[in-house]
């Protein structure tokens, strides 16, 4: 789910931060040059720590101090085939849409909803569609209710649009597409009933 | 903005070392923290409030070492045991989604499964709700006491 990356950046001091270490004021701007940003690596989460900082050079007509620095940052990169457990968000007659907390971007798919299934109006919410996996004759109902598994099948950086309709939905920089339709993915609740392993067995 | 990257993939962590780094930075459940966050940012706190919910919150250093060395022996890819290091799956319907094509590899599911019970401590929903029983039945004693006393 997160994974390191290295990267070297040209990052300014600015002067109101050159009383402090250089190691704090240099991660200070890194932290708010980066963090909850999303590059062509995944979302940035944490700086992992500095390697090297190099220069110090003051550009003319600047009152601050620049440096090189190579650091490693701590990046939300979920790969192809993992499993994360996240929260239900909402839900319409084209999928669903997952949340991690941090990040809201997951979205299952109608096609990868488990079939035979339907949507139909929730009757909570009327603003929302909700989905109804149907497994002989029962019927499992997809809610917020308890954590819901999602396989990683792809994640993509849509491209910064140039025009944007004025009902569009706010632009999404990394978007995960999950799907449920396995045995064990899922609401958790679905596969409480099949027996854990007891200590009694070992 | 132009930033070089030097290395997209420097090692992949498991949820419990973010947790750690995030910890050791001086992150908390405390509630002062909104005001306080210095060294944590707001968008950290994100991350370690969804990281504390997982399995993540229970596991030592020393228990995920041990278990990664130890699921050497079962032919596992290396994502895969990090999948499960951050899922903690308790049974087999829960391993399965994890692994790719187990019964074409000839996986040891049952040995897994128990070396997961015995080395990796249980999901901190799961003790909660364990705990919250206990309250609950102690505070029905309580008054009983009270009364008595």
């Amino acid at each position: 789910m997160f994974c390191l990356s290295e990267l070297e950046d040209t990052v300014r001091v600015p002067p109101s931060d050159l009383n402090l270490p250089l190691e704090v004021a240099i991660k200070k701007a890194l932290q708010k040059l980066f963090l909850d940003k999303v590059l062509s690596i995944g979302l940035c989460v944490s700086i992992y720590g500095i390697k090297s900082i190099e220069g110090g050079f003051v550009l003319p007509g600047d009152g601050a101090a620049t440096y090189k620095v190579r650091f490693r940052i701590v990046v939300f990169r979920p790969f192809v085939g993992e499993v994360i457990a996240a929260k239900f968000k909402e839900s319409d007659s084209n999928g669903l849409r997952l949340t991690l907390g941090f990040f809201e971007d997951v979205y299952v798919p109608a096609p990868l909803i488990p079939t035979p299934n339907r949507c139909e109006p929730d009757p909570y919410n009327r603003n929302q569609m909700r989905w109804v996996w149907k497994y002989g004759d029962d019927e499992f109902i997809i809610d917020d209710s308890c954590q819901i598994k999602f396989r990683v099948e792809n994640i993509s950086y849509p491209p910064v649009p140039t025009e944007r309709a004025e009902d569009a939905k706010p632009f999404a920089p990394m978007v995960v597409t999950g799907t449920i339709d396995d045995d064990g993915l899922g609401p958790v609740s679905w596969w409480e009933a099949c027996a854990p392993i007891s200590d009694d067995e070992d | 903005m132009k930033n070089i990257i030097v290395k997209a993939n420097a090692g992949a962590l498991t949820n419990f070392e973010v947790l750690d780094l995030l910890n050791s930075r001086g992150a908390s459940k405390d509630t002062t923290r909104v005001i306080a966050s210095e060294t944590v940012s707001r968008s950290e706190y994100k991350v370690y409030d969804y990281l504390m919910e997982t399995a993540a919150s229970t596991q030592t250093r020393d228990s995920v070492t041990k278990f990664s060395d130890k699921c050497k022996g079962f032919k596992l890819a290396k994502a895969e045991i990090l999948n499960i290091i951050n899922l903690r799956p308790s049974s087999d319907v829960e391993l399965t989604p994890i692994l790719e094509r187990p019964d074409e590899r000839e996986i040891d599911i049952e040995g897994i499964l128990a070396l997961v019970q015995e080395l990796l401590p249980p999901l901190p929903t799961l003790e909660a709700h364990k705990e919250n029983e206990q309250e609950e039945t102690e505070d029905g004693e309580q008054p009983n006491m009270e009364t008595s006393v």
